[in-house]
Parts: structure tokens; C-alpha cells; sequence
């Protein structure tokens, strides 16, 4: 981002960077930035509070403004709320079995009300309905390259098919009551799923596979790190 | 070391002193793009800019490919786009979802640039709005500024919020 904002000026336009990274602002030297404690992923804030958010941006846009430059480099003084873990959520049950298909089935009610909740679903990377995973990855773990039409390859089929499954129960998480934290998401799916447990076993599988793009694939974009053992 | 690696090392965290070693030594060492100089264009009030968002998450519009790994294309995003509608397709795993999942402004803060516009405090929104893969060489997106810096002048815009993730 500190780049584009490089070339963006050199093209005529005033930006102002948003950095979570404050290093890389550090070492790039955009013209304006403001860096964050916000967590990556979240470089605004907080999910539905709008008075943060328009703090952090207000204090983006007001360094467009400053005559001091460049480079300017703020520090956005607020670290967000939301980082703590939330004693008062409640995980959604989970079969603590290896059933993926099962646990599937059961969340779906709460995924539909987080869809009723959020006015919108992050699932639909891979082309495949919820319905359809089960068995578009055992097939996976059966030594098969199944693939679908609408992406070229097996290893992009499973890896979207992946990021889908951790949306969904991310959705589903948060779908009723006061909101977790993102390391409570993060703890219940890798620990407490089949789900969890499925994608690691599609990463060892992927890792073992003879096709060089699954196994580069599943090797980096399944499980992240601290969640692969 | 890549853009791509670092974001799979520092998960979550953005503060350095909260980045577990050796992470945080990979991270304050990491090379970055360097310039010579750096430009610095100036405008009018923040009363009389339109603002467009560039943010670096990949986004697409539901039913597009994906984007591909170390693409160096951008994404023309209509600002009015339904929420339901975009997805977010960045390579990388170890940043957070729940709060995209929850809500869009966190990457891409549409409706906060609405509420400012509405109460005067920024000109207006543009029409457009871009999207990159943020674990790419920016030497490779040359191509794709000129595209944005074309849509940003067609639409009369001076002024770009660049959000990461």
C-alpha cells in the first residue's frame, strides 16, 4: 500500500496510507500515513462501531491537509476495543467427533442466522454450496483430483473450498449473542471442530499429494501455521 | 523475503512488541520497495474532495474468479456494490476474517466515507473504487496505477485512502 501510494502521487493524487505495519511505513516513506494497532485484517477497527471507524478515518483524512510533508507518519492513538476475549460468548456446539458432515449440517441454522444477522455472507470463494464439501473432500483425502468448472485447478478448488469452510463457521460463531474475539473464532474452529480437524488432514494430504500445485498449495494456504499440529 | 511470507508470519498482530520471536526480527528486517524521492500533492478543503478507497484485500465481485497468487491486476469495485456482493480473495491466511465476516467497513470503509460526505466533512465518494492482492510486487502494478490514475481522473477525484489488511 505505502508503494501505490508512491506511484498514485507521482500520478497526480494526494493518498494517505492506512498502516498496520508501522516498519513498512517506516522503510517505504509514503507520503502521508497513519499507522494502527488495529490487528491485520481489521485496519479500520472494530466490526459495527462506526465511532471508531470514523475516528481512525477522520485522522487519515486529516493528515491529506498537513503542509509538513512528506513524509508525515502518525500514530492513531486508540488502540480498538475488541481485542480481549469475550467471557459472555458462547461457542457454538460442536460434535467433538470427526463427523465434518454432521457438524456441517448442524451449524448451517446458525449460519443462516448470521445471514439474517449481518445482511450478507463472505462465503462463496469456491463455486461449491456448503452442501457439496463433504464430499468434494473426501474425495480429496481419497487420493482423487476433483475438480469443478468454474476453477481451473484442484489445488485452487480445495483452497477456496477451505477459506469457505472457515467463513462459514466464523459466520456462524458470531451469529447470535455478544460477539467473540478473533483468537475465540480462531481457538473454537482449529480446537473444538471436525471442521478444524478436516483441514489439517486435507494439508497432509495436499503436503503428500504427487500434484505439485496441491501440494504447494495446501502446504501454505489451508492451516495457518500455529494451527497445523 | 516476500511480502506474502511476512504476512504468513505475523498472524494477527501489528505491534511490533506483541510479535513473538523470531517473527518480530523478520518483521523489523523485512526489505521494502525504496524511492528516491517521494511526491506530495496537495489539494483543496477535505470539504471540497471526492475520496476513493484503494485497499489491498483482493476483493471481488461475487461469482468472479478469485484473485490469482501474485496477481498485479486491479479491480475497478462500484461504490454501489451490495455487501453481499464482495468477497475477499487475499492469498493469506494469517490475518483476521471475523471482523470482515461481521462487517465490510473494516476493509473497505464505504459507508463511513457516505456518513462523512453526508455531514459535509469530505466533498463526496467516488463512483469507483479499487482492490489489489497486497502480497504482490508493486513493480508489477504499474500497469494497474495507470488504470486506477485513468477511472480517479475520469471521475474528477483527487484524493485515495489506502487500507491494507
Amino acid at each position: 500500500m505505502c508503494a501505490l501510494a508512491h506511484k498514485l502521487e507521482e500520478r497526480g493524487f494526494s493518498t494517505v496510507v492506512i498502516a498496520s505495519v508501522r516498519v513498512q511505513a517506516e522503510k517505504t516513506r509514503p507520503p502521508r500515513a497513519l499507522w494502527t494497532s488495529a490487528m491485520l485484517g481489521r485496519p479500520v477497527g472494530e466490526p459495527n462501531d462506526p465511532p471508531f471507524q470514523l475516528r481512525t478515518i477522520r485522522a487519515a483524512l486529516a493528515l491529506l491537509l498537513r503542509t509538513d510533508g512528506p513524509v508525515i507518519l502518525e500514530d492513531f492513538p486508540d488502540d480498538p476495543p475488541g481485542w480481549p476475549d469475550n467471557p459472555n460468548w458462547v461457542a457454538p456446539t460442536t460434535t467433538q467427533s470427526d463427523d465434518f458432515n454432521n457438524e456441517l449440517t448442524a451449524l448451517l441454522p446458525r449460519w443462516q442466522a448470521a445471514q439474517t444477522r449481518f445482511g450478507r455472507t463472505s462465503v462463496g470463494l469456491g463455486f461449491q454450496a456448503p452442501s457439496a464439501w463433504p464430499a468434494f473432500a473426501d474425495a480429496v483425502l481419497a487420493g482423487s483430483l476433483p475438480t469443478i468448472p468454474q476453477l481451473p485447478t484442484t489445488a485452487l478448488a480445495v483452497r477456496f473450498m477451505c477459506d469457505d469452510i472457515k467463513a462459514l463457521y466464523g459466520e456462524a460463531a458470531q451469529a447470535t449473542g455478544p460477539a467473540p474475539s478473533a483468537n475465540q473464532v480462531d481457538t473454537w474452529f482449529w480446537r473444538q471442530t471436525a471442521a478444524g480437524a478436516l483441514l489439517r488432514n486435507l494439508r497432509q494430504t495436499a503436503m503428500a499429494s504427487e500434484n505439485n500445485a496441491l501440494k504447494t498449495v495446501g502446504g501454505r494456504f489451508f492451516v495457518p501455521t500455529p494451527w497445523i499440529v | 523475503m516476500r511480502h506474502t511470507d511476512l504476512c504468513d508470519t505475523v498472524l494477527h498482530m501489528a505491534r511490533p512488541e506483541d510479535i513473538p520471536q523470531p517473527t518480530r526480527d523478520t518483521v523489523l528486517n523485512l526489505p521494502c520497495p525504496a524511492f528516491d524521492s517521494t511526491p506530495f500533492v496537495s489539494g483543496p478543503p477535505l470539504s471540497e474532495r471526492r475520496v476513493a478507497i484503494l485497499t489491498s484485500a483482493a476483493l471481488i465481485k461475487r461469482g468472479d474468479q478469485p484473485f490469482p497468487f501474485g496477481s498485479g491486476e486491479v479491480r475497478f469495485i462500484p461504490a454501489a456494490i451490495k455487501p453481499n456482493d464482495l468477497l475477499l480473495s487475499h492469498v493469506s491466511i494469517n490475518f483476521d476474517r471475523a471482523g470482515w465476516q461481521r462487517d465490510i467497513n473494516t476493509v473497505f470503509p464505504i459507508d463511513r466515507l457516505r456518513d462523512l460526505a453526508a455531514t459535509g466533512e469530505i466533498g463526496g465518494v467516488a463512483d469507483t473504487h479499487y482492490t489489489v492482492m497486497g502480497s504482490t510486487d508493486p513493480a508489477a502494478m504499474e500497469e494497474a496505477v495507470d488504470q486506477i490514475a485513468g477511472q480517479l481522473k475520469q471521475e474528477r477525484i483527487d484524493s485515495v485512502l489506502l487500507t491494507p489488511v
